[in-house]
This record gives structure tokens, sequence and C-alpha cells, in this order.
């Protein structure tokens, strides 16, 4: 990746496109400072991510699957994180509600299901009630009423004012969730824009014409790919 | 939100205390350490005294001169390979099992992190150990009482009290240290235990008094802190078997820190 920048604001859903390989997992990791680049800088919000005063406040961030302990439970798991992070303990019972963990908050975590592993996980991004949420793959491995848990959450947590950014090379997912969508590929960025104005740029304008409105997310698929094989 | 208070390190450290007590493995790793430490310090006494009319007179001489050394150091031999263990787990096992990303994507300055995860273990391993050396050090005076004596209230005795928790301490957090450098739970084991009893099996051949300043300045060695200093078999004094133990700490916690903060998570 070369000089990529962004802005992901607030009130809406952005979907973070390109091929395997293009470096989306990479570039999340570089913003969240779990990587180092190998010249300039990784900015999030004006400053390098372990800058922030207040870095679990300003961005949330569910990664990888599993980035826990299975052998500690659910609740002490993001009681440890919230205690790091300065972050009163009615906190942990806040986002356990909010992802519908309450019930399974005291059970080794490496019992819960990949569902309920990845709920662990976005209840962890969302404990200091972040401004910006990155969720990097989330709906990998879910079944499809977790996929729609995903897609319901993400869509209320930017209606509410967050900024939500979700990575997938889910095409029919992305285009049923995301407002706007950044697209990197051959080490740049290569689009930003709304998903419909996307879908319109890149879509064969016979196939565009004579799809009807409402069938038209279909077509992102056909979008990206036109756009990012070449 | 209503608080807006940025985390300071003291925050870290209860963070770290809650990781390290809400595992079931921290339990049963202390559980382990201390009944080898009061055992092992009850037992070798206990044998010692036991075979003493057939005991050879340099044995006799060494029990006398150094009965202190008699009565913590076996337990400590013993209960260091409980801390070693859970010492290397509780870095390597953020690597193994992916909580590691969720540490930093908390507290991303990795500096603060490793020293509060030091700081919480080696706490913990000083107070268990001056709790282990009380105990075993009454239990050890009445043991030996028919062939030594023990001066419970002297100030060489006291030293040794703190010097088991600092002995188990030092060590711990060496354990933790390179835990962090190997980041593979089970290397992590092996690594940790080689250098604490391969290493001293072998070198223990070594030939002549060079050999023997070899082997004794490995960071296990540092028990000889626990002795009265009068054991005619040490070539170095209680102070400096701490300052060794505390050297090899010190190298083992820098570089953990410069592996932390250079490498990817």
């Amino acid at each position: 990746m070369d000089d990529v920048s962004f802005r992901v604001l607030p009130g809406r859903v952005t979907g973070f496109l390109g091929p395997n390989g293009a470096g989306k997992s990479t570039t999340l990791r570089l913003l969240l400072g779990l990587e180092r680049p190998d010249r300039g800088d990784a900015l999030v919000l004006g400053r390098p991510y372990a800058e922030l005063d207040a870095p679990a406040r300003s961005v949330g961030a569910l990664l990888e699957a599993r980035s826990f302990h299975p052998g500690r439970s659910a609740r002490n798991h993001l009681r440890a994180l919230a205690r790091s992070s300065a972050l009163p303990d009615h906190r942990v019972d806040d986002v356990l509600a909010q992802v519908g963990l309450t019930e399974a908050a005291d059970r080794r975590a490496g019992a819960l299901s990949l569902g309920m592993g990845q709920r662990l996980g976005i209840a962890a991004a969302l404990l200091g009630d972040p401004r910006v949420l990155v969720l990097d793959e989330p709906v990998n491995g879910l079944d499809p009423e977790g996929i729609l848990w995903v897609r319901t959450l993400a869509k209320r947590l930017a209606a509410e004012g967050h900024a939500v950014l979700i990575s997938s090379h889910l095409m029919t997912e992305m285009a049923l969730t995301a407002d706007h969508l950044l697209v990197i590929g051959r080490g740049r960025l290569l689009a930003d824009c709304s998903t419909a104005e996307f879908i319109e740029r890149h879509t064969e304008p016979e196939l565009y014409a004579a799809t009807p409105a409402v069938a038209r997310p279909a077509l992102l698929e056909e979008a990206f790919l036109r756009l990012t094989t070449v | 939100m209503s608080m807006t208070t940025a985390p300071r390190f003291p925050d870290l450290l209860v963070g770290e205390r809650t990781k390290f007590t809400s595992l079931r493995s921290t339990w049963w790793c202390l559980g382990v350490l201390t009944v080898l430490g009061v055992g092992f310090n009850a037992l070798v006494p206990a044998l010692m005294s036991g075979s003493w009319n057939t005991m050879d007179p340099a044995t006799r001489a060494r029990f006398r001169g150094d009965t202190l050394g008699l009565v913590l150091q076996p337990g400590a031999e013993w209960a260091q390979i409980a801390a070693c263990v859970l010492g290397a787990l509780l870095f390597a096992s953020e690597f193994s099992t992916g909580m590691i990303r969720s540490t930093v994507l908390a507290s991303p300055r990795r500096t603060p992190v490793l020293a509060a995860k030091a700081a919480v273990f080696a706490a913990v391993l000083f107070a268990l150990g001056v709790l282990i050396a009380v105990p075993s050090l009454l239990l050890g005076s009445a043991l030996v009482s028919a062939h030594a004596t023990l001066a419970l209230g002297s100030p060489t005795t006291l030293r040794a009290v703190l010097g088991f928790g600092l002995y188990l301490a030092l060590t711990g957090v060496l354990a933790l240290s390179l835990g962090a450098l190997v980041r593979h739970t089970a290397a992590a084991v092996a690594t940790v235990l080689a250098i604490q009893f391969v290493l001293p099996a072998a070198l223990a051949f070594l030939p002549g008094s060079a050999g023997s300043h070899i082997a004794q300045a490995l960071p296990s060695a540092g028990d000889v802190m626990l002795g009265s200093g009068h054991d005619a078999s040490s070539v170095y004094s209680p102070l400096q078997g701490l300052l060794i133990l505390a050297a090899w700490t010190a190298v083992a916690y820098a570089a953990a820190h410069v592996s932390l903060t250079k490498r990817n998570v």
C-alpha cells in the first residue's frame, strides 16, 4: 500500500473492499498500531493510534476472531480490557447486553461458538463507546442469523452517530450493509464514493439500465470485478 | 459517556491483575508453588536430620555452617519451577491465544504493558515467597533442633526471608520476559526450564574453580541469597547472588522490551 488516505465519516457504514491480498487487513493493522509502516505514518484521528489519549474511547476494533484467552470468561476478558482502559466496570454489563452475551458471560470464552466469539470481539470493540468502529471481516464463518445481526448492529451504530468501517470480501453483504465504499487494489485506493454511485459508475451501462433499482445492489460484484481485475 | 479520563499506569496494573487472577492456571501454579516450597523446605531438613548418624563430617559441617540455606533453598529450587512455568505462560499465552491483539488495542503503548504485567507477577511472587519462608523457618528450626540452631530473629534470617521473595520474583520476571521473547507457550516453558535446570546440571561438570564460578553465575544459583553466606561450596556471597540473578532478569526484560516494541503482534 502506498500513500492511501481516506475519511470514515460518522453516521454511515463505510465498506472497505479489495481482492484478497490487496492489503485490507494490513491497512487496518497499520492504522491500529499492530504493525509498523516501512515508511511514513499511519494516522487515525490525526495521530498515531498509540498516541491517542484514550484509544478505547476513540476507536474500537475487531481485527480477528478469537482475540481472547480461551480459559477466561467473557465477562473477565471484558473486565480486564475495561480496567486497562480506565472504563467503569458497568460498561462490561452494557456491552454484554448490547451483543446478547449476558447469559453466556460467565462461561469460558473458549467454549463459545464461533458466532458468540465474534460477538465477544464486537463487545470488546464497543467497550469505550468509541467514535469510530472498525470491523475486519466480521461475518466470516457466521450463519445467516449472525450475518443479519452484524448488519443490523452496524447500521444501528451508524444511525446513532458512530463512524463504522467494515472490511469484507463478500460483495452482496457489503451492498446490503455499506452506505459508502472504499475500494483498494493494485496498492492504491481505487474508489471512495457512495455504494449506489460506485455501482452506477462501474457496471456496464446496458446491464445497469436493464436492472430494476431494487435489484441494483446485486450488481456490486460485477462492478467490483470490472474495477479490480485488469 | 460521562467519564473521560485517559488510562494511566495504575489502570494497566489493575487490568493486568484482573487478567492474572481470572485464569484457573494461575491458581493451580501458585498452589503447586506453595506446596513445593513448603514441602521441600520441610522434607530435606527432616531427611538430613534423620540420617545424622550416618552423615560424613563434611556434610555435618555444611549442615551446621549453613542451616539457613538447608532450610530455605530446597523449597526455593522446587518452587521456582512453578514460578518459571507460570511466568513463561503469562506472556507467551497472550501470543498463542491471540489475546495480545486485544491487549495492544486497549493499551497500544507496549512499554507500560510489559511493565504492568511484570510488576503484578513480581509483587505476587514476592509476597508468596515471604509467606512460604516464614512457616518454612519455623518448621525447619524445629526439624533441625537436635543438631543445629537457627537464629530466627537475626538480621541474616530476615534477609533470607526477603531473599526468598526476591528470588521467586526475579526468577518469575525472567521467565515472563522469555515468554514475551519466544511467543510460543511450549517453547517458552522449555527455554526457561533449560536455563534453570539443564544448564546448571551441565555446567556442574566444569572442572576447577573457574568451572564453579561459571556454574554459579547462572540465574538459578541466585538462591545463595537464601543461605547464611557461610557455605564453603558457594563462590559468591548472598548479595552477589542477588545481583547476578537481577542482572540476568534485567537483560531478559530489556530484550523482551525491544522485541515487544519493534516486532508486529
